[in-house]
Formats: C-alpha cells, structure tokens, sequence
C-alpha cells in the first residue's frame, strides 16, 4: 500500500525501453499545425490567437533584445501546458512530476539568463546583488543573501514544478483511494469524500495551468533582469 | 512509411497513365512524418495540377455522437445490427473487459470519474461561447479585409465620377479657345486703332504747323506793306495839302450843320 502509492512517480518503461520519451514527445501531436490558409477551423484560430496574446502579454515589459526567446518561451508554456493537463488524466504518466525533467528545463535556462547578463552588462548583472536603498549596515549580510537567492533560483523553478504537481496527483490519488474504500462501508461520507475529490480535481485542473504559467513567467522575469 | 514508399516508387517509374494529386494539407495530417511527406511530394512535379487554391474547408466538422463516438460507426454498424448495434458493442465489451478482469475498477477509476465530470461540465457551459468567439475572430478577419475593399471601391467610384466631370470639362475647351482668340482680337484691333491715332494726331500737328508758319508770314507782309503804305502817305501829306484838306472839312461840317437845322425845322 505505501509502495503503490509512489508508483504512480516512477519513469515508466517497457520491455527495457523508457516510455518517457513517448510520453515527451506525443503530446505534440495534439497541437494542430496552423496551414497556409487565411482562415482557419476554430481550433487553430483559438490556437493562433491564445499564442500570440500569451506571448504579447509575456514580452510586454521585456526589452527587444528579450524578445529573442519568444519561441522558446511560448513553445515550453504549450509543451508544459499540456503536460500537466494530460496527466490528470486516469493511468496517465506526467512526465513533469519528475525532478530531473523539471531541473533539465530550469537549469539550463535559469543559467543562459545568469551568462547572458554577465556577458553582456556585468555591472548592471551584479548590481542585482545590491538592491538600491540598503542601510549601509546590512550591505555585507545583504550581498550574501541575494547571491544564495540567485543560486537558489533554478532549485527553486524545478522544485516548485514537481512538487505541486507530484503533491496534486498524490492527493488525487489518496482521495479517489478513501472514496474507493469507503463506498462500501460507510457510503455518505464516501460522497462527501467524493464531492471533495471533485473540488481538488478542479484546483488541480488551475494548479497544472497556473504551475506551466508561473515557470515560464519566472523565466521571463529572469531575463528580464538580465537581457 | 508505406504511402512514402509509394510515392517515391510511383514517381521514379514515371507512372504517367494516370495523375497524382494528393492535396499538400491530406499529407500534413498523416501522422508524424506528414511533414516529411509534404516534402516528398514537392520534389517531382508529376502533375501539371498544382498545390493552389486550396480546397475550401469543409462547412461543419466531423459529426460525433455523445461528444466523443464518431457518426461513422453508427453508420458502418447500421445495415448489420441496426440502430442500437453500436451501444450493445460499447455495453458488451465494457462487460467483456469487467467480467474478464482486463479493466480493474479501482481508485483511478473514480479519478477518471471526477475529471470527466469537470471536463464535461466545462465543455457544455463554455463550448457554444468559445465557439461563437473562434467564429468571431475569423469574422473580423474578413470584416477588415472587405472594409480595405469597400474603401477601395468607393474611392475608385468617386474617381470614375470626377473623371467623367473633367472629360465633360475638357469638352467646352474649343470655347475657351473661341474667347480667348476674341480677346487677342480685340487687344491687336485697340492697339491698331491707338496707334492709328497718335499717327493722326502726330500728322495734324506736322501740318498745323505749317499752316501758322505760314499765317505767321502773310500776316507780317500784310503788316508790313500797311505800315509801309502809311508811312508813305503820311509822308506824302504836304502842308499845303493839310490846309486844304482842314478847311474843306470845316466847310463840309457847316454844310452838314445847314442841313441838319433845316431837317429839324
């Protein structure tokens, strides 16, 4: 009972070969191509038009030469997006509940911001440590902890992603678990479970859309600091 | 991989007996590779149809019942099995994969419950909403472009009706030249006529000179031979004469005072 519980976590596999790439690589099959016409069926236009007014609204307080990640950007919040929105789905694998994808994703990214800003403006890049207005007392204390802040960054990204994720499906799991077991014995609190188990599925439902959102705006953020 | 293969062999034997023409859009839905395949049919122009216009969309999408069974099986299963062929397939074999223990009912089970509940509620009360918004941002796509067009073809109209304006314009134009010609006219005959006329006047001064010139001389001999005459009467005038002439006169008075006492008597 308590191995299974964590089951649902492990990469899958089968006869030897990891399904994680399968499961990485198919969602974009769900994604519709937007042809060479000028007018559409409704799903590509959705699509055309969420894209382009997601990516406005991130780019808005960047500079232009921030504008250079609009394709990373929007194609990791589309990736992340349905990620997280096919896992809620029964027996499916959500590849973003494993640490390693998630930090494979912060790391890099959190560190081609931190070079870009130092390669580019290394003194407006370390100026960051020092915000504008410190007492002149906690300025050592202060450097200090805005360094471990940076360095905390990517941790911070990656481990935000899978533990929300991780911790919703768990819940998913456990009250789906309690109703299943509770149904024959004592069934009116096993529906009361149950409606419980329906308001989580629709926080989680927010919390996939909000987690995908939130990385890549933390990204922005990022290279809006340095860019 | 096979339709690939197909292509290629069906193009490198050069089967030109019948043409090959597969819409780019068919071969870019064909699952991971129709990128690819769109490639492969650009390479050899096999048909002299080409890739444009695009075929119009079709007008509704694919009709499904329940929201996720497709019509087509209803309507493969029909002739055989009738209208509820297709539900007494779905119930069976639900019970097929219970009974045989191939589908557990557990825990995932009422997850797949609860999401399905929420999926379901969300399609039906925001679906027709976020349609009607998709078919509006393809409406205002056309409205933009049949605005450009509407403006365009008011202002060709109105460029059709000033033209018609400047031919009828340039009809009266011969007019135009006929005054203009007059007034030229004019202008050359006043001028004629002023110059006719300082030539006039320049002429009568030429000749009224010479005709005081000459008054001018007659008058002076007249004076002269006047002055000359007297002058030589005068001088003629003896004294004797002068006597003669003063009693003559003074007899004549009184004869004429004679004759005028007798007349007033």
């Amino acid at each position: 009972m308590t191995l299974s519980l964590f089951d649902q976590f492990s990469s899958p596999s089968f006869l030897g070969i990891p399904m994680i790439l399968m499961a990485l690589a198919l969602p974009w099959l769900l994604i519709p191509t937007p042809t060479s016409r000028w007018l559409s069926n409704r799903v590509v236009s959705l699509q055309g038009w969420f894209i382009a007014r997601f990516t406005n609204q991130l780019f808005l307080p960047l500079n232009v030469g921030g504008h250079k990640w609009a394709p990373l950007l929007a194609s990791l919040m589309m990736f992340l997006l349905t990620l997280n929105m096919l896992g809620l789905m029964p027996y499916i694998f959500t590849p973003t509940t494993q640490l390693s994808l998630n930090l494979g994703l912060a790391v890099p990214l959190w560190l081609a911001t931190v070079l870009i800003g130092m390669r580019n403006q290394p003194t407006h890049a370390l100026g960051h440590f020092l915000p504008e207005g410190t007492p002149t007392a906690l300025i050592p204390i202060l450097i200090i902890i805005e360094t471990i802040s940076l360095f905390i960054r990517p941790l911070a990204l990656g481990v935000r992603l899978t533990a929300n994720l991780t911790a919703g499906h768990l819940l998913i799991h456990l009250i789906s678990s309690a109703v299943f077991v509770l149904m024959p014995m004592m069934p009116a609190v096993a529906i009361l479970t149950a409606v419980l188990l329906l308001l989580l599925t629709m926080l989680e439902v927010a919390v996939a859309m909000i987690q995908a959102y939130v990385f890549i705006l933390l990204l922005s953020l990022y290279l809006q600091e340095n860019v | 991989m096979g339709l690939r293969l197909l292509i290629f062999a069906c193009c490198y034997l050069k089967l030109m007996t019948f043409s090959f023409y597969i819409p780019a859009n068919a071969l870019k839905s064909k699952g991971p590779i129709g990128a690819g395949l769109v490639q492969a049919s650009h390479s050899l122009h096999t048909s002299s149809k080409s890739l444009a216009p695009v075929p119009a969309l079709p007008e509704k999408g694919g009709q499904v019942r329940h929201g996720i069974i497709p019509e087509e099986l209803f309507q493969l299963l029909y002739p055989k099995t009738g209208v509820t062929g297709p539900y007494m397939l779905g119930t069976g074999l639900l019970c097929y994969l219970l009974s045989k223990e191939i589908y557990i009912i557990n825990h995932e089970t009422l997850s797949a419950a609860s999401i399905g509940a929420v999926v379901i509620y969300a399609i039906k009360k925001f679906g027709p909403s976020v349609a009607a918004f998709a078919d509006k941002l393809n409406e205002e796509k056309v409205l933009n472009a049949q605005a450009v067009k509407d403006v365009a073809l008011v202002g060709l109209s109105q460029a059709i009706e000033e033209e018609k304006k400047e031919q009828w314009r340039a009809e009266g134009r011969s007019m135009l030249f006929d005054a203009k010609r007059n007034n030229v006219a004019m202008l050359l005959e006043t001028n004629f006529r002023e110059r006719i006329h300082m030539v006039t006047n320049e002429v009568k001064k030429r000749l009224d000179y010479q005709i005081a010139v000459q008054n001018l001389n007659r008058q002076m001999e007249q004076e002269h031979m006047v002055n000359w005459v007297e002058k030589s009467v005068v001088g003629s005038i003896t004294p004797l004469q002068e006597k003669e002439s003063i009693a003559k006169c003074i007899s004549d008075l009184k004869a004429l005072a004679r004759a005028k006492a007798s007349l007033a008597v």
